[in-house]
């Protein structure tokens, strides 16, 4: 088996990439998947210790936490659509640099 | 083409983070189940033969998530 | 233990029901209310199954917990009454009860979680419900801008728990409190512990409001419904507080000079945001949300004393900004109900047609400001002094000069709201209906018998901090 270390690193780069979308993208669409990314890379670090427990064997508490999670990153971005729904219909656009209207 | 310098710039620090961060981790040893109490495995069993209970929280949840929805969706009736 | 995850839908007809819907949210809540009482002082741990309590204890339920869920109980009840008035003219109320009972019951799970994916999964729960409930009145757009920007920081808080979580299961293979408490007890600070610590500090400071996070309060306080603003600013931030209280003292706890003084600075620059930009609002509820963010630094800073009477102090601050809060926000609903306006300018003078809602707002803003005979001189002087016997001088100076600034915001809106003559707007705003009135009223109730005889209260807010610190207690009970 490849170290651990390589699926730490790959989780990390999936958070800070996460970040940068949330960060960075204008469509409001973009931003809620960049929080499905910021998921995946918990998601990704629970599946990995859960196989470097034991040699041989998986710890299925990390996969059961995974399951929960993954249903829960749905329910969330079901709402979030749901919301930017209503947002293009109140502003017309996509694009959350729009979303000035709150200042101070 | 115009090359919108701040996205380039974001987009260099990003890469740069993600490298950096990638060789800092691949470098230390992450503390793998060093602390390790062996009587905790019983929860793990636990939870893993007894599916339902985290089905059961997992279903309510969802049934929540579907209220909200529903709740954004609604459609306001005009009455008169 | 179970009867919080039930709650009742009524798929009825608009007309006539609301009054029903909100009843039996009401008994529903007094039932609760019943159990709470019959058990405080116990230290209850609860297994999913009846047999083997060592096993898979994912509910735990300590003094602490009781005290919290006992707030979050009281809250939601007013919220309840208080909606049955507020909401009449909102369509999807069935849903709206449905999310609010939903809320409660994420917040009381989070607060009987055993272990860390417990917690998480009632935190979702609490969250969910808690984006809708903010972006409930979707015809305008000030909720769902606000509804949608609170989502995308909250969710990314989520997400950065988990990671924590994540981190903290590699570590010691369990998710259990106890069980990271007592692997976590003799390790040595490492780069990943910094690491896990920094991102529970991030993810449940974005909830928790701590000043570089808190950039989604204002807007979404101000744009809920008023009985939801109640709720959340009262009683939800303070649920990111509980998990930072729990997290950092039972996981953490061994490891305190790792914590402590960071947290400390946090709370200082929360305290300091909080007050001054509370200082520039004209709008009512963007006042109070910016004044609960300074709430929210002085709660932890209590908490980064890591002492007995830190944490009383801080404790005993949670509950009392749940009341004062809570009176708060629904006498501004009551406010904005009646005179159709947030903007503190036009506000002026409803003292004259609205006597007993300004009233009981001026009881609940000089409590808040820590005016000596009401109950929050008393929670604030406590965290002051338990700051200064643990050393903190400087920090316990600023927290002094704070809550003078406070004294003059409000001040300064209890002088427009009783003093200056009545404009237009105000004039033409009637009493507020009795389901709105008697929540304040008990509210207000509530801030003076506190304020005058704190005594009991504080006795119970120290059991529950003895329970949240005795760290062998909790161990040796869950293993």
């Amino acid at each position: 088996m490849i170290p651990l270390v390589y699926y730490l690193a790959g989780a990390i780069a999936l958070y800070v990439i996460g970040m940068y979308c949330l960060a960075s993208k204008r469509n409001m669409i973009r931003l809620v998947i960049g929080i499905e990314i910021l998921m995946n890379a918990a998601h990704l670090t629970f599946i990995a210790f859960s196989a470097y427990r034991t040699a041989g064997y998986i710890d299925p508490l990390g996969h059961a936490i995974v399951i929960m999670s993954i249903v829960f990153a749905g329910c969330v971005t079901a709402v979030a659509l749901t919301i930017v729904t209503y947002a293009y219909r109140h502003y017309g656009t996509l694009d959350v640099r729009k979303l000035r209207r709150l200042k101070g | 083409m115009r090359i919108d310098w701040v996205r380039v710039a974001g987009i260099t620090i990003v890469v740069s983070a993600v490298l950096i961060f990638s060789m800092l981790v691949v470098r230390s040893e992450f503390p793998a189940f060093d602390h390790v109490e062996p009587v905790e495995i019983e929860t793990t069993e636990f939870l893993w033969t007894y599916r339902l209970i985290d089905m059961i929280a997992q279903a309510f949840v969802l049934f929540v998530a579907a209220a909200c929805c529903v709740a954004m969706l609604r459609v306001k009736e005009k009455k008169k | 233990m179970v009867g919080w995850v039930a709650y009742r839908k009524a798929y009825r007809k608009i007309l006539g029901v609301y009054a029903a819907l909100g009843l039996s949210v009401t008994a529903y809540f007094l039932y609760e209310l019943y159990k709470e009482v019959a058990e405080k002082g116990i230290v209850l741990i609860v297994g999913q199954l009846p047999f083997n309590p060592p096993l898979g204890a994912c509910l735990e339920i300590d003094m602490l917990s009781v005290f919290m869920a006992f707030l979050y109980t009281i809250a939601g009840l007013f919220a309840a009454v208080y909606s049955i008035k507020y909401m009449e003219r909102d369509t999807g109320l069935t849903q709206y009860y449905t999310l609010l009972l939903g809320l409660i019951a994420g917040m009381t799970g989070v607060v009987f979680a055993g272990d860390f994916f417990t917690l998480f999964v009632f935190w979702e729960l609490m969250c969910l419900t808690s984006y809708v409930l903010v972006a409930f009145r979707k015809q305008r757009w000030e909720p769902i801008e606000a509804g949608f920007k609170y989502l995308i920081m909250s969710a990314a808080g989520s997400a950065t728990i988990l990671l924590a979580m994540s981190f903290l299961y590699g570590m010691t293979g369990t998710v259990n409190f106890a069980g990271l408490a007592a692997s976590l007890n003799n390790a040595t600070p490492d780069g990943w512990l910094y690491v896990t610590l920094t991102l529970i500090i991030v993810g449940f400071g974005i909830k928790a409001a701590i000043v570089p996070f808190h950039t989604w309060l204002p807007d979404a306080h101000s744009a809920a419904p008023s009985p939801i603003s109640a709720v959340l600013s009262g009683v939800m931030v303070q649920t990111g507080a509980y998990a930072l209280i729990r997290i950092l003292l039972l996981v953490f706890g061994s490891m305190q000079p790792m914590w402590q003084m960071p947290l400390a600075v946090f709370a200082v620059f929360t305290m300091f945001g909080g007050n001054i930009m509370a200082l520039l609002q004209n709008d009512l509820k963007r006042l109070l949300a910016f004044s609960t963010i300074a709430q929210m630094g002085y709660i932890i800073f209590g908490l980064s004393m890591a002492s007995l009477s830190g944490l009383t102090g801080s404790l005993f601050h949670i509950m009392n900004h749940a009341v004062m809060k809570g009176l708060l926000f629904l006498c501004a609903g009551s406010f904005v109900h009646q005179a159709k306006t947030r903007d503190l300018r036009k506000l002026r003078g409803i003292r004259k047609t609205m006597p007993l809602t300004s009233m009981f707002f001026a009881i609940g803003a000089l409590a808040i400001a820590a005016i000596p005979p009401l109950n929050g001189f008393w929670s604030e002087w406590m965290i002051v002094t338990a700051g200064i016997e643990a050393e903190m001088i400087p920090f316990s100076a600023l927290m002094l000069a704070n809550m003078i600034f406070s004294v003059v915001y409000y001040i300064r809106v209890i002088r427009m709201i009783f003093v200056e003559k009545p404009t237009a707007v105000s004039k033409k705003a009637t009493e507020a209906p009795a389901s709105m009135l008697i929540p304040t009223f008990v509210l207000a109730c509530l801030c003076i018998i506190i304020g005058i005889y704190p005594g009991p209260f504080i006795i119970i807010a120290s059991r529950a901090a003895e329970a949240a610190l005795n760290l062998l207690a909790y161990i040796g009970s869950m293993l």
